[in-house]
C-alpha cells in the first residue's frame, strides 16, 4: 500500500507491504539505522520513537497504522547541524556506554521534556522506566536528562 | 517479523461493522497494537492474517461528561486516561490503574477497549471497571448491545464479543460524590511490570460512620474479574476498623482459593491478597495513611 | 596554583564513542549492509537430548530464494569448537544436547525466506534420556552428555589442616547456598555479517567480544589460515562477557554460509532466540562449613561448589577456578578447603558473565559471615574487620598480597557514608514496633584477581599513531564493548603525550591489524590495554622529545609536554606546538608510530596442591545496602546503597561511577528479580517480558566512593572496576533483608515469595499444583 510520512521532517511516499512495523520501515525502508531493535514486543524500548508528540515503541506500530503522521528519530535531533543541549547533556554526564539503549532513551526523554520542561526526578524516571539500559544503572541518564530541565 | 497481513483500515464505526460483517472468521481488530503485534509475531509465519485498524475512529477517541455518568471511547489511550481531569475526580482508581500500565510508550498506543478485549487476567483497568459495574456496548452490523463488563470478560483471553461485533463505548456511573476509590498494583518491580495481584475497592460511610458504600475486587487472583459481593455484603452498616478490614481481607482470599483451588501459587498469593484488601480499605477509609504500594 | 598529578587522567570528562552513539551514526553490525547480501537463519533443537538420525534439507533448498541450507557434514575443518575444551558444535553432527542448540543453517535472499525455509529441514531425532538437575547428572549412572564424565572439572585449594581448624574451632556452621541461572541481557542481540574476500579468505563484522578466540576458531572451521580470516568489531550493545562463544558460533555459521554462496550474509538473532541459545551464568549449589573461636576468628572454611555447566564446557573450566581460589572471601584463615565442580547438564550452557564465579561464591561466603556473627553475637562488620586481609595477608591459596591491602579502608569507608552503627542500632529498634514495613542494612566485601591470573598467559597490544598533523590515530586488541575501554587507552596515552583525548581517533578491533590481545574478559581492559597504551605512547614521546630537544636547543629532561604544547620548564619562551612538533617530526623522518606490548607478570598454579600465585595483583570492594522490606507481600526496596571499590587509579572518574553504578543495578537485579528458569530443558523466558531486569523505577540511591592506592603494576596506578562492581550488590542486600526480617534466605534470587514464605515456590506446569 502507499502511506505519506513525515519523518524527521521529511516527507515520504512509500510503497510498503502490509506487514511492516514502523520500525522496519524506518531501519529497513529508510535506512534510519539510529532506532534500534532489541526486542520486538514493547519491553526493551530501544526502538522508541517521537509519533505525533508521543513516545511510541516502533515496534508495536504497524507500518500502515503510520500513514500521515509524523515522526522523530534519533537522527533527527540535531539542531542546525549541531547537538541538541539533551544530546551534549548525555554526553557530559557519561550517560552514554554502550550506545544501544540510547537513541530510544533520548526520543523518550524528548518526549518528555516537550511536554514538561521541568519534570521531577520520579517523573523522569517514570518517562524512562520503559526503556532498559544495562550498562548505566539509569543514574548518569537521569542526571542528564535533569540538566537539561534546569537549563 | 510479521506474518503476512492483509490490511483494512476503518474511519468510522459504520465502516467498521461493515468490514466485519463481511470477514466473519478470520478477521483481527488492531487499535493500540500493544496485545496484538507481539501476539501476531508468535504465531506461524504461513498463514496470512486479515487485521481490520479501527484506530483512526475519531468518534470513540473521547471521555465524555454525560452527567451521571461517564462515557470512555474504547480508543481512547491510557495515558488520555491518566491526563483526565474527569475521570481523576470520579474514578480515581482507574486512573491510577492506567497509569500504572506497563510503560509510558505503551500507555501513550494502548487503549482502554483494547485492555478489555484482550481479556488478560493480569489486566489493570478490570479491576476498577468492574467495581464501577462498567457497561459496554458493542457494535456489529445488526445494530448495538450493551453488556456488564462482569458479563462480558469469560475467563482468561476469552469474552463474549461475537466475531462481527466491536466494543465501542465504557459507560459507568461516577462515583457518589465522597466516595474514596484506591487502586493496588503488587508486581515484580516498580514500572513495567505485570501484576501479581491487583485491588480495587471504593467505598464511603454515612454521617453515623458506618460503611454505606463499598466495593471490592481483586485482579489477577481469578480467571473472571468480579466484584466480592459478599465481602462488600459483610462490610456495608460496619463501622471502619482495622479489625474489620482484615477479617474482610481474609474472605477475600478465601473465596478466592475457593474459586481456583489450590495452585502453585496459593501459598502466596492468599496471605499477600489479604493484606493488600485490608490496606485497601485502610486507605480508602482514612485508617491509615496511603499506602505505598504500586 | 595547586599541582595536580595528572594532567588528562582522573580529569578528563567525555567519551570517545559518545558522539556517533548520541546522534544514532553509530553502526552495530545489525545496522550494516552490503550489496548482493544474503540473510541467515538457523535451525535449532527442540529437544533436550536427542541423536540425530537423518537431516533432510531438500525442501528448504528448493524453496524460493533459498540459496543455500548447510549441516554439519558441510563444514570442510573443525566441526567443534572451545577455547578449554574442544566439544562445542558449530551445528550438531551427532546429536543435539539442549533445547537451542543449533542443527542446520539457511541462507536465502530475504529474512523472510530465510526464516521460512528453516522451518522446512527435515530433522529425525532419537530422544535420548535427558538430565537436568545437577546433581543428579553427577551420579554414575546419569546420561552422558560427553564422552567422559559428566563432572569435567574438579579443582580443589587445600591449605593448611581443615581437621586441625575444625578441632580449634568453638563454633561451627554448616550452610548451604544456591544461586540460579540469570541472562547477561545486553540490550544489542547478537549478529554478523560475513563477507568473502577476494582469494578464499573472509571478513566478518560482528559483535564477539573476543575477536581472537572467534578467528580462531573460524579458521579452523573454515580450514583456511588465520591471516585470510579477518575479524573487525561493529560498535557494541554491550556484551558483559556474554558474547563469546554465541557469537562464535554465529561467526563460523555466517562464514560458512558465504564461503558457500560467494556472497555476504548477514544474521541477526532475535531476543527470542538470543535468550534461547546464548550462554548464562551458572547456577551454583554451595555447601560451606565454617568454624571461629568464640573471638570470632576464623579457623575453618570449606567449601564444595557445584557448578551447572549445561551442554557445553565453556568457560566453565575458569569460571569454577575462580571461585575456587576466591571461594573462602577476603578473610585470613589458615586452614582452607575447597572444592569447585562443574558439571554438564541439558540445558543452555553457562559460561563468561561479569563477574565469573565470584558472584555465586560472594554470595555464599558474605551470607555465611553475617550468620556466623549473628552466632557469635557479633555486629557484621565487626567480625569482617577482626578477620580481613591487611597488608601481608597469605590468602587460601598460599598468595602473599602485594602491598595495597585496602580492605579495611573501603569497609570502613562505605559503612561510614551510610552511618552503618546508626542504623543498624535503628533498625535493630523498630523490630518492635507493629508497622509491615521493616528496614535493614547489610554490607558485603570481596577481594578479586585482577585480569586472568593463572588462566593463561597475559598481554595485550595497543597501537598509537601520530599525524603529521598532530591527530592522532590508536587502535588496540582490547574491545570496547561500551565499558569505555577506548576511551580509557586514548586518556592514558594523551597524559604521556600532553594532548587532549579529544585529538585521538580510535579504531575497533580489527584481527587482521593488531596482535593478539587475548580477550577483553576478567576487567583486564584498562590494566591490560591501559599499559599498553601507555608503552606505545611512550614510544612515540621519547622519539618526539628527542626532536623537540634538537630543535628547542633544550635538554630532554626540561622539557614538559602539556596541553598541547611541548615547551622547556626552564624557559618558557622555548616551545612548539604538538601540531607543529608532529609535523616538524614527519619531515625529519622520526618515527611517529608507538607499538605498546604488554605482558602482566608471571603467576603460578599447582592444581594437586591447590596453591600457588593466583594473581598479579588483587582489588578489594565493598557495598553496603539499605532497604525496605514489605513483610506482608515480600516486597523489597533497596533504599540506598554505597559501593567503595579500590581502583588503584581512576583513569576516567564518571566511567568509573558508571561501571559502578551499572554494576549495582545489575547486582541488584540479580539478587531480587531475576531468574533465567528452564524446566526440564525448556526456558520459561524468551523475552524482556517474562526476564525481569531493573528498570529505572527500581533503581536506588547510589553512592560510588573511588578509592585510589596506585598500584605499580597498572598505567598510572590503575587496576579494575567492571566485575568488582557488580559481584557484591546481591549478599550486601540479601544480608540488609535478613537484618529487617530476621529471616535468612539462602538462595537467589530473593523474589516476592521467598522473602514472604521463605523458600522457593515452584511453578510445575503452565497450570500446575503447588510444589515446594
Amino acid at each position: 500500500m502507499k502511506i505519506e510520512i513525515k519523518v524527521n521532517n521529511k516527507r515520504y511516499c512509500l510503497e510498503i507491504e502490509h506487514n511492516l512495523t514502523l520500525l522496519d520501515l524506518l531501519r529497513d525502508e529508510l535506512g534510519l539505522t539510529g532506532t534500534k531493535r532489541g526486542c520486538e514486543i514493547g519491553e526493551c524500548g530501544a526502538c522508541t520513537v517521537i509519533m505525533n508528540g508521543d513516545a511510541v515503541n516502533s515496534c508495536l506500530v504497524l507500518a500502515p497504522q503510520a500513514d500521515g503522521s509524523e515522526i522523530f528519530t534519533v537522527e533527527g535531533l540535531e539542531e542546525n547541524g549541531e547537538l541538541s543541549i539533551l544530546q551534549k547533556a548525555f554526553i557530559e554526564h557519561e550517560a552514554v556506554h554502550c550506545g544501544f539503549c540510547t537513541p530510544g532513551m533520548l526520543m523518550s526523554a524528548k518526549a518528555l521534556l516537550d511536554k514538561n520542561p521541568h519534570p521531577t526526578e520520579e517523573e523522569i524516571k517514570i518517562a524512562i522506566s520503559g526503556n532498559l539500559c544495562r550498562c548505566t544503572g539509569y543514574k548518569q541518564i537521569i542526571e542528564a536528562i535533569k540538566s537539561v530541565s534546569n537549563q | 517479523m510479521l506474518p503476512e497481513i492483509k490490511y483494512y483500515k476503518a474511519n468510522t464505526v459504520e465502516e467498521t461493522v461493515h468490514i466485519l460483517a463481511q470477514n466473519k472468521h478470520a478477521i483481527r481488530i488492531l487499535a493500540g497494537g500493544t496485545d496484538l503485534l507481539p501476539e501476531l509475531r508468535s504465531e506461524k509465519q504461513n498463514r496470512k492474517v486479515i487485521i481490520l485498524d479501527i484506530s483512526s475512529i475519531k468518534l470513540l477517541n473521547k471521555i465524555e461528561d454525560e452527567g451521571h455518568f461517564i462515557r470512555i471511547g474504547a480508543l481512547v489511550k491510557h495515558s488520555q486516561m491518566v491526563e483526565s481531569i474527569l475521570l481523576g475526580r470520579h474514578a480515581g482508581f482507574l486512573t491510577q490503574a492506567s497509569s500504572l500500565v506497563g510503560s509510558a510508550q505503551i500507555r501513550n498506543r494502548g487503549t482502554l477497549g483494547g485492555n478489555i478485549c484482550n481479556a488478560a487476567p493480569c489486566a489493570d483497568t478490570l479491576p476498577p471497571l468492574v467495581a464501577l459495574d462498567a457497561e459496554l456496548t458493542l457494535e456489529s452490523s445488526s445494530g448495538n448491545r450493551t453488556e456488564l463488563l462482569s458479563g462480558f470478560i469469560r475467563g482468561a483471553y476469552k469474552t463474549n464479543r461475537a466475531n462481527d461485533e466491536f466494543l465501542t463505548w465504557i459507560r459507568f456511573k461516577k462515583l457518589p460524590e465522597g466516595c474514596r476509590s484506591n487502586f493496588i498494583k503488587l508486581g515484580r518491580r516498580e514500572a513495567l511490570s505485570i501484576a501479581r495481584l491487583q485491588v480495587a475497592a471504593c467505598g464511603m460511610i454515612d454521617s453515623n460512620n458506618k460503611i454505606c458504600y463499598i466495593r471490592i475486587v481483586p485482579g489477577s487472583t481469578t480467571p473472571n474479574v468480579f466484584r466480592f459481593t459478599e465481602v462488600e455484603e459483610y462490610l456495608l452498616g460496619n463501622e471502619p476498623s482495622e479489625r474489620l478490614f482484615s477479617k474482610a481481607g481474609d474472605m477475600v482470599a478465601r473465596k478466592m482459593v475457593e474459586i481456583t483451588g489450590v495452585r502453585w501459587s496459593t501459598e502466596y498469593k492468599k496471605p499477600v491478597i489479604a493484606a493488600l484488601v485490608r490496606r485497601s480499605l485502610q486507605a480508602i477509609f482514612n485508617l491509615k495513611p496511603g499506602v505505598a504500594v504500586k | 596554583m595547586q599541582k595536580k598529578e595528572h594532567n588528562v587522567v582522573g580529569q578528563y570528562t567525555g567519551r570517545l564513542d559518545a558522539f556517533g552513539k548520541v546522534t544514532g551514526r553509530a553502526l552495530y553490525a545489525a545496522d550494516r549492509c552490503f550489496p548482493g547480501m544474503l540473510y541467515g537463519a538457523v535451525l535449532r533443537s527442540p529437544y533436550p537430548h536427542a541423536r540425530i538420525l537423518q537431516i533432510s534439507t531438500n525442501a528448504a533448498t528448493r524453496k524460493k530464494g533459498v540459496i543455500a541450507a548447510l549441516t554439519a557434514s558441510d563444514i570442510p575443518g573443525a566441526r567443534v569448537f572451545g577455547v578449554v575444551v574442544k566439544n562445542q558444535s558449530v551445528m550438531a553432527e551427532d546429536k543435539v544436547r539442549f533445547i537451542g542448540d543449533g542443527v542446520a543453517i539457511v541462507a536465502a535472499l530475504t529474512e523472510r525466506e530465510a526464516r521460512e525455509a528453516v522451518g522446512l529441514i527435515r530433522v529425525e531425532y532419537k530422544l535420548l534420556p535427558a538430565v537436568f538437575d545437577v546433581e543428579e547428572a553427577m551420579k554414575p549412572d546419569a546420561p552422558r552428555i560427553h564422552q567422559g564424565d559428566n563432572v569435567f572439572i574438579h579443582h580443589k585449594v587445600r591449605r593448611g589442616s581443615i581437621e586441625k581448624g575444625f578441632q580449634e574451632a568453638e563454633v561451627i556452621l554448616k550452610r548451604s547456598y544456591r544461586t540460579q541461572r540469570i541472562e547477561h541481557s545486553y540490550l544489542e542481540p547478537e549478529a554478523a555479517l560475513a563477507l568473502p574476500l577476494p582469494g578464499d579468505g573472509i571478513k566478518i563484522e560482528c559483535c564477539a567480544q573476543n575477536a581472537y578466540s572467534t578467528r580462531r576458531s573460524v579458521s579452523e572451521v573454515l580450514g583456511i589460515p588465520m591471516n585470510r580470516v579477518e575479524i573487525e568489531q561493529a560498535t557494541m550493545g554491550g556484551s558483559f562477557g556474554g558474547k563469546d562463544e554465541v557469537m562464535t558460533s554465529l561467526c563460523c555459521r555466517a562464514a560458512l554460509l558465504a564461503l558457500k554462496t560467494g556472497r555476504p550474509v548477514k544474521m541477526v538473532n532475535t531476543r527470542e532466540e538470543s535468550f534461547l541459545e546464548s550462554y548464562k551464568r551458572h547456577p551454583y549449589i554451595l555447601y560451606y562449613k565454617i568454624g571461629a573461636k568464640k573471638n570470632g576468628r576464623l579457623t575453618a572454611i570449606e567449601a564444595r561448589i557445584i557448578a551447572d555447566a549445561g551442554a557445553y564446557a565453556s568457560m566453565s573450566p575458569f569460571v569454577t577456578w575462580r571461585s575456587a581460589v576466591q571461594a573462602a572471601g577476603p578473610y585470613e584463615c589458615l586452614n582452607v578447603k575447597t572444592d569447585a565442580f562443574a558439571v554438564y547438564t541439558n540445558q543452555a550452557y553457562t559460561g563468561a558473565m561479569r563477574g565469573f564465579g565470584s558472584p555465586q561464591v560472594n554470595f555464599a561466603i558474605e551470607s555465611l559471615m553475617d550468620e556466623l556473627a549473628q552466632e557469635l553475637n557479633l555486629d557484621p562488620l565487626e567480625l569482617r574487620l577482626k578477620n580481613c586481609f591487611t597488608e601481608g595477608s597469605v590468602t587460601a591459596t598460599g598468595q602473599k598480597l602485594n602491598p595495597g591491602v585496602s580492605l579495611k579502608e573501603v569497609l570502613q569507608k562505605a559503612a561510614g557514608e551510610m552511618k552503618w552503627e546508626m542504623k543498624r542500632a535503628l533498625y535493630e529498634g523498630e523490630k518492635r514496633n507493629q508497622d509491615y514495613i521493616k528496614r535493614g542494612i547489610g554490607l558485603a566485601c570481596s577481594y578479586r584477581g585482577v585480569s586472568l591470573g593463572a588462566e593463561g598467559i597475559d598481554a595485550a597490544a595497543t597501537v598509537v599513531s601520530v599525524q603529521s598533523d598532530g591527530s592522532v590515530i590508536m587502535w588496540s586488541g582490547i574491545s570496547d564493548m561500551g565499558q569505555g575501554a577506548q576511551t580509557a587507552q586514548a586518556i592514558i596515552a594523551s597524559e604521556v603525550l600532553g594532548i587532549s583525548p579529544d585529538r585521538i581517533t580510535f579504531f575497533p578491533v580489527n584481527t587482521s591489524r593488531i596482535s593478539d590481545s587475548g580477550p577483553t574478559v576478567a576487567s583486564r581492559g584498562t590494566i591490560m590495554g591501559g599499559s599498553a597504551a601507555k608503552k606505545g605512547a611512550e614510544t612515540v614521546r621519547d622519539s618526539m622529545l628527542k626532536e623537540a630537544s634538537i630543535i628547542l636547543d633544550e635538554s630532554i629532561d626540561n622539557l614538559i609536554m602539556y596541553n598541547n604544547w611541548i615547551f622547556s620548564s626552564k624557559n618558557r619562551t622555548k616551545k612548539t606546538s604538538f601540531s607543529a612538533l608532529a609535523g616538524e617530526c614527519f619531515n625529519r623522518g622520526v618515527k611517529l608510530f608507538g607499538f605498546g606490548w604488554h605482558k602482566s607478570p608471571s603467576t603460578t598454579w599447582d592444581e594437586k596442591t591447590g596453591q600457588g600465585q593466583a594473581y598479579f595483583t588483587f582489588v578489594y570492594g565493598c557495598n553496603v545496602a539499605e532497604v525496605e522490606v514489605d513483610t506482608e507481600t515480600g516486597q523489597v526496596k533497596v533504599i540506598r546503597i554505597a559501593a567503595a571499590h579500590d581502583v588503584g587509579k581512576a583513569i576516567n572518574r564518571a566511567g568509573v561511577e558508571g561501571q559502578i553504578y551499572g554494576g549495582l543495578v545489575m547486582g541488584m537485579g540479580y539478587g531480587l528479580m531475576e531468574e533465567f528458569s528452564i524446566q526440564e530443558g525448556e526456558p520459561q523466558c524468551y523475552n524482556f517480558d517474562e526476564y525481569l531486569i531493573p528498570t529505572a523505577c527500581d533503581i536506588p540511591d547510589m553512592k560510588a566512593i573511588i578509592v585510589e592506592n596506585p598500584d605499580p603494576l597498572g598505567p598510572f596506578g590503575a587496576k579494575s572496576i567492571g566485575e568488582p562492581a557488580t559481584e557484591l550488590a546481591a549478599p550486601a542486600i540479601l544480608n540488609a533483608i535478613c537484618h529487617a526480617t530476621g529471616k535468612r534466605i539462602r538462595e537467589l534470587p530473593a523474589d516476592l515469595e521467598k522473602v514472604l514464605l521463605d523458600h522457593k515456590l515452584k511453578r510445575i506446569s503452565k497450570r500446575g499444583s503447588e510444589e515446594k
